[in-house]
C-alpha cells in the first residue's frame, strides 16, 4: 500500500556534501535515488470524510456549496463550477462578451489551454510577448496589438506571479477591453489585498488534482464581476446545449482541500523564501521576480540562469541551460523546461484549422499571423534560460528536503568547470527547435 | 473487483494517492476503459467528462468538422443545438453518425445488450445518470476515430499518462481546437463499481445499494 511518507527521512546536508563530486561525475547525489517521491495532493482524513458526508447531499448542493464557499474565498462576485480549467475560460470570455470572429489578445508563453479557450469561445487569440523579469504578458506589447477588432486582453499569472493587472487595467479602460484572467496558476496569490480571479472583469481557474488547491481530480471555476456576465455564460451553457458541469466528487475533495489551502500557501511562501535566498547567493541561479505589492502563488518555481556570475557567458546560453539540467537532475533535482516552444508556433495555430475549415480564423484572417519563436524575443530567451521546479515547489515538501535542493543549485553553481564541458561535449538545439511539447 | 460500494471505492482510490488523469501510475481510468470495451465488444473506448464531450469526440473522431452535415435520426433537441454549437448541421439522412445510449442504475447491467443493437461507427454511452456527476464514453472500433477523439480530449496528446513530454509522430491526427474532456479517476472507480455490480447476478448483491445517498 502507498503511504504518505516517503521511505525514510531525508537527513539535513551537512557541508562536506556540498562540496563533494558532482553526481553526474560519479558522487553522491544530494537527494538519493529511493526518497525523490514528492506526494502531491496531501490526501488527509478530512477529505475521505468529506467525500463520504458529500454522498447523502444532493449533488448539485455538493457543487453549489463549494463553488459558493470559493468563490468567497477568491472574493468574486460571482462563479460557475466547471469540468475543467479550459471550459471555465471559455465560460469567462463569453461572460466577458467575447463574440465570434473578436480578437483576444493573450501572450505568446502560456499552457496552450490559454489560447484554445480563445478558439473554443470562436475569437482570434492574438499573441504577444512576455516581460522578460516577471515572464508575465508584456503590456506594451499587448497595446502594440490593438485593433478596432479587440474585445479583450487575458494575462495569465504565470506561475503564480500576478500579471501587471494596473497596467493592463488601465490599457482595456483606454480602449473599451475587457480584462479576463487566465488564474489557473495562481490560487490565493494577490495583488494588495485582491485575489486572482477577482483582479479583472472575469476569470477563469483550473482546479485540476496537480493545481496548488486541487478538486478531487478535473475542475475549474469561472469568475465574473458582474451579474450580466455572469448571466451570459450560464444562458450560452443553456443555449447550445453545453455539459460543462463539475462533478460532485470534485467538489467535496475541493471543499476540504480549501480548509487547508491557507497553510499550504504558508509552507510554500516559506520554502520559496529559503530557496530564493540560496539561489540569490549562488549569483549564477536567480529566484522568480516578484514586484513589489504581488503575492506569487509559487504553483510552478522558475529558476533564471546568470551566465556571467561565473563566466560561461562565452558559451550559448541554452548550451548552459542543457547542461545545468543535466547536473541538478542527476543531483535528484526534477527541474524541468515546462514548456520549449512558444505557443502560437504549436501545431493547431500553424494550421489553423480551429472546429474545422479554418473556422473561426475564417471571420477574421487579418488577425492571423504565421509565427515564428523570434517574434517573441523574451519568451525564446526565457526558453533558452531558465529551469522550473514544479509539483516539488507546490507541494509542502518537509523542510529537510527544501534544503538539499537549495544545496544541490549551490553545488552545480560552484561547477563552472563541469557546466562548460557538458555545455560544449554535447550538442544542443535551442528548445524551440526541437518538437514541441505541452509542459 | 469485489462488491465494495461507493464509500469503500472512494477510499480505496484517496488511499492510493492517485486522483489525477495525467498521473502515469492512474488505474483507474484503464480498468474502465477495459471494462466498457469488453461490455460493448468494441476494440476502444475514449473516456470524457460529458455526453457532449462524447458526442464532439464521435464526431471529430470521424472527421466531421464545421460546416459539415451530419445524420443523425430522431436527435433531440439539446443534442441539434450542440451539434449546431459545433457548426455542423443535422440531417436525417443516411445512417446515424453515432448511436446513443444513455446509463442509470434501471439498464445499467443492459449496456451489453444495448451495444449490441447499435450499427453506427460510433457509439456515445452517457454515464452520468449512474450519480457520479457528468461521466461519458465513446466506443469504437475505428481506431483512427478513437485516437482523433484522444488528441481532443486533451490538447492533441495521444496518451493522457504521457502528455507532458510526448511527442507528436502523427501530427495529421492533432485537432486545431482541443479541449480539455477528461474525466476524474475518481468518478471512473465509482462508474465502474455500478457497472461491475449491475452486471452480476442479484443473489451476488451486497447489503448496499449503489449510490443510494446520491439521490437521496
Amino acid at each position: 500500500m502507498i503511504t504518505d511518507f516517503p521511505t525514510a527521512p531525508l537527513a539535513p546536508p551537512a557541508t562536506a556534501e556540498t562540496t563533494a563530486e558532482l553526481a553526474a561525475f560519479g558522487g553522491s547525489p544530494m537527494i538519493p535515488k529511493a526518497l525523490r517521491r514528492t506526494v502531491f495532493p496531501v490526501i488527509t482524513k478530512e477529505d475521505l470524510f468529506g467525500l463520504l458526508l458529500a454522498q447523502r447531499n444532493a449533488p448539485e448542493d455538493v457543487v453549489g456549496g463549494f463553488a459558493e464557499a470559493y468563490r468567497e474565498y477568491v472574493g468574486a462576485s460571482h462563479a460557475i463550477p466547471t469540468a475543467s480549467g479550459t471550459s471555465s475560460l471559455q465560460l469567462a470570455l463569453v461572460g466577458a462578451g467575447i463574440q465570434p470572429g473578436d480578437e483576444v489578445i493573450v501572450p505568446a508563453f502560456t499552457f496552450i489551454a490559454t489560447a484554445q479557450a480563445v478558439i473554443a469561445a470562436k475569437a482570434i487569440p492574438v499573441f504577444v510577448d512576455i516581460d522578460p523579469r516577471t515572464y508575465c504578458l508584456d503590456p506594451q506589447a499587448a497595446g502594440a496589438a490593438i485593433t478596432e477588432r479587440t474585445r479583450a486582453i487575458m494575462p495569465v499569472h504565470v506561475h503564480g506571479l500576478p500579471a501587471d493587472i494596473p497596467a493592463l487595467r488601465a490599457l482595456c479602460q483606454r480602449h473599451g477591453l475587457a480584462l479576463v484572467e487566465d488564474a489557473s496558476h495562481a490560487h490565493s496569490a494577490r495583488i494588495g489585498d485582491t485575489v486572482a480571479g477577482a483582479l479583472g472583469d472575469a476569470a477563469g481557474q483550473s482546479l485540476m488534482a496537480d493545481k496548488n488547491f486541487p478538486v478531487g481530480g478535473e475542475g475549474g471555476m469561472a469568475f465574473f464581476a458582474s451579474a450580466d456576465a455572469h448571466h451570459r455564460a450560464e444562458d450560452y451553457l443553456r443555449r447550445h446545449g453545453i455539459d460543462y458541469r463539475m462533478s460532485w466528487i470534485a467538489a467535496a475533495f475541493g471543499a476540504s482541500q480549501l480548509q487547508r489551502l491557507p497553510y499550504y500557501d504558508m509552507v510554500r511562501a516559506r520554502n520559496a523564501e529559503l530557496l530564493g535566498e540560496a539561489l540569490t547567493e549562488t549569483g549564477f541561479f536567480q529566484p522568480p521576480y516578484v514586484p513589489s505589492g504581488h503575492v506569487h502563488a509559487y504553483n510552478m518555481y522558475r529558476v533564471t540562469l546568470v551566465p556571467s556570475a561565473i563566466g560561461v557567458d562565452d558559451l550559448p546560453i541554452h548550451a548552459v541551460k542543457s547542461a545545468v539540467h543535466q547536473l541538478l537532475v542527476a543531483e535528484g533535482v526534477p527541474a524541468r523546461e515546462w514548456q520549449n516552444t512558444p505557443i502560437p508556433c504549436h501545431l493547431p495555430f500553424k494550421h489553423r484549422t480551429g472546429f474545422g475549415a479554418g473556422y473561426p480564423f475564417s471571420l477574421n484572417p487579418r488577425a492571423v499571423r504565421d509565427h515564428r519563436p523570434e517574434d517573441f524575443p523574451a519568451t525564446a530567451r526565457m526558453l533558452e534560460s531558465t529551469l522550473v521546479l514544479c509539483r516539488e515547489l507546490r507541494a509542502p515538501v518537509e523542510y529537510e528536503r527544501l534544503l538539499r535542493y537549495a544545496q544541490a543549485f549551490a553545488k552545480v553553481a560552484r561547477r563552472p568547470d563541469a557546466i562548460r564541458k557538458l555545455a560544449t561535449d554535447g550538442t544542443f538545439p535551442r528548445p524551440y527547435e526541437t518538437v514541441a511539447r505541452l509542459g | 473487483m469485489e462488491l465494495y460500494d461507493t464509500a469503500t471505492v472512494l477510499a480505496r482510490v484517496l488511499v492510493s494517492g492517485v486522483i489525477m488523469s495525467i498521473e502515469k501510475s492512474d488505474r483507474e481510468l484503464p480498468a474502465l476503459e477495459r471494462l466498457l470495451t469488453k461490455q460493448t465488444a468494441r476494440t476502444a473506448a475514449v473516456l470524457v467528462n460529458s455526453r457532449t464531450a462524447a458526442i464532439h469526440a464521435a464526431l471529430a473522431g470521424q472527421g466531421f468538422g464545421y460546416g459539415d452535415e451530419v445524420s443523425l435520426p430522431g436527435t433531440d433537441e439539446p443534442t441539434r443545438a450542440f451539434v449546431g454549437w459545433l457548426g455542423m448541421g443535422v440531417g436525417g439522412q443516411g445512417p446515424a453518425a453515432f448511436d446513443d445510449i444513455s446509463l442509470s442504475a434501471s439498464n445499467a447491467d443492459e449496456l451489453g445488450t444495448l451495444a449490441r443493437r447499435s450499427t453506427a461507427p460510433a457509439l456515445v454511452v452517457d454515464l452520468t445518470e449512474l450519480g457520479f456527476g457528468p461521466a461519458a464514453a465513446l466506443l469504437t472500433d475505428d481506431l483512427g476515430c478513437a485516437s482523433r477523439a484522444e488528441r481532443l480530449k486533451i490538447f492533441g496528446s495521444q496518451d493522457l499518462r504521457t502528455m507532458w513530454t510526448q511527442q507528436e509522430a502523427e501530427p495529421e491526427l492533432v485537432p486545431g481546437v482541443q479541449f480539455n474532456y477528461r474525466l476524474s479517476p475518481l468518478v471512473a472507480a465509482c462508474v465502474r463499481m455500478s457497472l461491475t455490480r449491475a452486471g452480476r447476478p442479484a443473489a451476488d448483491h451486497g447489503p448496499h445499494v449503489v449510490n443510494q445517498g446520491v439521490t437521496a
